[in-house]
């Protein structure tokens, strides 16, 4: 207690020296003491007792006192025989706490903890909720970012797979298949090589498009290819909606953040710590993260103040040097597209040989060389980028961007060869061009999913052995740390759920596959992670990165859409030849048509009506209404928002010169030295009630 | 349960119920772990706990700020950190589930106030950051890092401009944290 008054004395009495010597206007506002007394400072803080301000006057501070005494005594900031004072000076009654009050107490608090514990069951009933957390805490929200992603898209699948077993196999099933299906049977010619090419048995199974020839099932409006086609139609609805939604949301979630970034480093620093850590290897990793956070941020300021720093010449040096960088990234590109028209090319001539390996090798040259591709230049943009004098954030960004370019233009040339097709003699056995396509889907899902094995356990497992054994070694030395490369492993992600949009059509059990590569990629992963990995020492941004993966997804999804497009409109145009669903004078065109045809005539007229283009004008409009109305209201918000903060500053700004006039004032009417004497004098008794006990 | 209650009086009991935040078990719970780190012969509830060995809880000990939770709420006399029963009643309280912002908030801001000075000044800003990241050699950033992160700091919260960050610039920042209530917990 002596301690503190000596404390307080001895900022008074430096306060007050600087003040005579210099001008009054020097002393602090908020250490003045009318500022206590201000309407707004006594509404923020009620209960909170003065230790801040030691220039406390019985009189003054009535007022918040008086406000204060109707604060439950728990809510002092004080200890406990502090609390015991006030609770004497309020006269209050030593208020017993019967057993009701105590029981209802207890089960305030445990109704609480019933329900954070229920959050966290439910949470924990999201699978590998453990395995994401574990990776967290080791290798931060960037790469657990990643995992978030991998299990999103897990249960997309997984969602497909009931769709598609709703619409297409659930009917195929009941129904049968027609009348003139054999059985699926193994034998004869089929051999297990047949599951890696997608030929032979898996051709006639239910893998592919042509397994769901019409069954029994026969009505105008519900039929085997109906149900086909709105399930397909489902599923890419369905994944927009989703797809669309977890875009939106991640974006607003960052255009906010970026709006209260100017209390970004504080809330780090004030809100950095967290108490609940009780193990010192967590507590070691918390220190790192913010650390790493700190340097992230602080490596980008600097960026953008060099930035702004930039001459003009070094500007177009700069300028120079990325045009050229990215005529060369172009080059790369139509290098890369080239060599992919080639393979394809390549692949589809028909090469008389007899030797199965070498067939497998040309079936799968066009997967191997977009696989090559796609795994080396990458890397080739990332140090590219790293020339280019971007920020961190947007050198990340910048490969990502290129790659995804690469990525789906590369699968989308290989697509036109495939749907293109190589010309078709005429003595040739007719084949279904459907099930050939969805073939080609089918290798390259498999493909990647072994790339992908084939990666972690040939290459990057073998890679932490040698660095673990031989530390010293030259190779080891050469290679370096592995580090888990989020963008790169995003991309193999949206390529993969790309393929399988594209080929779902063709090859309905693509999502089924999907889903077991996808579980058996998450485990792979993790075991990548945590055995061959090393924690980076620059973290990546969780939230617009997150953003960036879904709006790469969802221009896969476009893509596949475009393509599923063109190749119903293509494949039923020039093919005679059919197979699937749609036979005898059907096609997906005019599927729908019979059953509208079959329906009563005003709700014949109705659907017409609505497919047509005169009803498109009035629902663009109102559309465009609508769109009006919230983009002023946003607008309108906006302003009045600016208007607000801009009230908020000028009547703050008057605050504070009004209380520096009073207080100089009051400083020229009274004696300095009075002042102080009396001031200390008066805050020996209150200190003794209402200040915590000494800080030290 | 039974026996620990008489120890503590059940008048006392209700006491603390209603000057904490704490319930009934929570503080059963809290003195019998305080009376394990006591010696045998000083029972009594004014007992003083010396600072190393309040800091051997596991819920304390990897924590950066432990001194500096000790020192605040201690009332001892001769500024060691010592807690009373009582006192460390009080950093439970204060660190409970149920504590409000306003609360936690004010003993944040005494615990990152290194100085004792009643404001958040360029120095406490510095040792706080340092606890942060780690007082070790290779693990705190570099004066000019330090200088640039601060003076960043400063530019957000201190709204009155005068160099340093007081309680209502500090609580500010706070309550438009959304995490900081339950992340600044200690629960038994």
């Amino acid at each position: 207690m002596e301690e503190r008054n000596d404390v307080s004395l001895m900022r008074l009495l430096s306060e007050e020296s600087a003040c005579s010597t210099v001008s009054s206007d020097t002393y602090e506002y908020y250490q003045t003491e009318i500022f206590d007394q201000l309407p707004s400072i006594q509404a923020t803080r009620p209960e909170q007792n003065r230790s801040e301000e030691q220039l406390e006057h019985g009189n003054l501070s009535r007022g918040p006192r008086d406000k204060a005494s109707t604060v439950p005594l728990r809510n002092l900031a004080v200890c406990i025989q502090a609390k015991r004072d006030a609770r004497e000076r309020r006269k209050m009654q030593i208020s017993n706490i019967g057993f009701w009050e105590s029981w209802r107490r207890s089960q305030t608090s445990s109704r609480k903890r019933v329900w954070a514990q229920m959050g966290g069951a439910i949470a924990s009933l999201l699978p590998w909720q453990h395995t994401l957390h574990a990776i967290e805490g080791r290798f931060g929200v960037g790469v657990k970012a990643y995992f978030v992603f991998l299990r999103y898209l897990i249960f997309l699948n997984v969602l497909y797979c009931a769709l598609i077993l709703g619409f297409i196999l659930g009917p195929t099933i009941f129904y049968g298949r027609g009348s003139n299906s054999e059985l699926l049977r193994f034998g004869g010619n089929d051999s297990v090589l047949d599951f890696i090419l997608g030929s032979g048995y898996l051709d006639r199974s239910p893998v592919f498009y042509s397994f769901y020839t019409r069954g029994s099932l026969d009505l105008f409006c519900l039929n085997t290819p109906l149900l086909y086609l709105a399930g397909i139609f489902a599923i890419l609805f369905l994944s927009v909606m989703m797809v669309v939604r977890r875009t939106i949301v991640g974006y607003k979630h960052t255009w906010m953040l970026g709006r209260r970034h100017r209390m970004n480093v504080s809330y780090k620093i004030f809100c950095g710590w967290d108490f609940t850590i009780q193990y010192h290897a967590a507590a070691k990793l918390k220190g790192s993260f913010i650390r790493n956070d700190i340097k992230l941020f602080l490596e980008e300021q600097n960026f953008s103040m060099r930035e702004a720093k930039r001459t003009l010449k070094q500007w177009a040096h700069l300028y120079l040097l990325r045009v050229t960088l990215n005529l060369l990234v172009l080059s790369l590109l139509g290098g890369a597209f080239y060599l992919i028209h080639f393979a394809t090319v390549k692949s589809q001539s028909t090469v008389a040989t007899n030797d199965p390996l070498v067939k497998l090798l040309l079936q799968y040259l066009p997967p191997i060389t977009i696989t090559f591709i796609n795994l080396f230049l990458p890397h080739v943009f990332r140090k590219i980028s790293s020339f280019e004098d971007y920020s961190f954030t947007m050198q990340v960004n910048a490969t990502l961007v290129r790659s995804i370019f690469l990525k789906l233009a590369s699968l989308g040339i290989y697509l036109y060869f495939v749907i293109i097709g190589p010309p078709v003699g005429p003595n040739s056995p007719p084949k279904c061009r459907e099930n050939q396509f969805g073939r080609e889907m089918y290798k390259l899902c498999i493909f990647n999913f072994l790339i992908t094995f084939c990666n972690t356990f040939f290459l990057n497992y073998p890679r932490k052995l040698l660095r673990k054994k031989y530390p010293s070694s030259f190779l080891a030395r050469l290679l370096g740390k592995q580090h888990f490369l989020i963008p790169f492993n995003v991309l193999d992600l949206v390529y993969a759920q790309t393929v399988s949009w594209v080929g779902v059509y063709y090859c309905p059990l693509l999502p089924l596959i999907g889903t077991i590569t996808l579980i058996v990629t998450l485990y792979i992963k993790k075991f990548m992670v945590l055995h061959c990995c090393e924690a980076e020492q620059r973290m990546f941004r969780a939230s617009s990165s997150s953003v960036l993966f879904y709006f790469m997804l969802l221009l896969g999804l476009l893509m596949a859409t475009v393509t599923l497009g063109f190749d119903l409109y293509n494949f039923t145009s020039k093919d005679s030849f059919s197979c699937g669903p749609f036979g005898e004078g059907r096609t997906v065109f005019n599927v729908t048509e019979e059953c509208v045809l079959s329906l009563p005539s005003p709700a014949q007229s109705t659907l017409r009506y609505l497919a047509s283009e005169a009803f498109a004008i009035p629902l663009i409009l109102a559309e465009i209404i609508i769109l009006t109305s919230y983009v002023s209201r946003g607008r309108a918000n906006q302003k009045a928002i600016e208007r607000l903060k801009d009230m908020l500053v000028m009547s703050s700004s008057d605050k504070r010169f009004l209380v520096k006039e009073h207080t100089t004032m009051v400083r020229r009417q009274r004696n300095p030295h009075q002042a102080r004497s009396a001031r200390i004098e008066e805050n020996v008794p209150l200190n003794r009630h209402k200040d915590p006990p000494p800080r030290n | 349960m039974g026996t620990t209650a008489s120890q503590l009086g059940k008048d006392l009991l209700s006491e603390y119920q209603e000057l904490t935040f704490l319930t009934k078990q929570e503080i059963l719970l809290a003195h019998k772990r305080f009376t394990e780190l006591l010696n045998k012969d000083e029972k009594d509830h004014t007992a003083r706990v010396s600072m190393n060995t309040i800091l051997t809880l596991p819920e304390l000990k990897s924590n950066p700020f432990k001194e500096r939770i000790c020192h605040v709420f201690s009332t001892s006399e001769n500024k060691d950190g010592g807690l009373t029963f009582e006192d460390f009643l009080d950093l439970l309280s204060a660190f409970s589930d149920s504590a409000t912002l306003e609360i936690k908030s004010h003993y944040a801001f005494r615990i990152f106030d290194f100085d004792d000075d009643g404001t958040l000044d360029y120095g406490d800003l510095e040792k706080l950051v340092n606890c942060l990241t780690g007082e070790t050699q290779d693990t705190r950033l570099t004066s000019e890092e330090m200088r640039q992160l601060i003076s960043n700091i400063l530019e957000e919260s201190d709204i009155d401009k005068d160099g340093t960050v007081n309680l209502s610039e500090f609580q500010h920042v706070i309550s438009r944290s959304p995490d900081f209530v339950s992340s600044f917990k200690i629960v038994l």
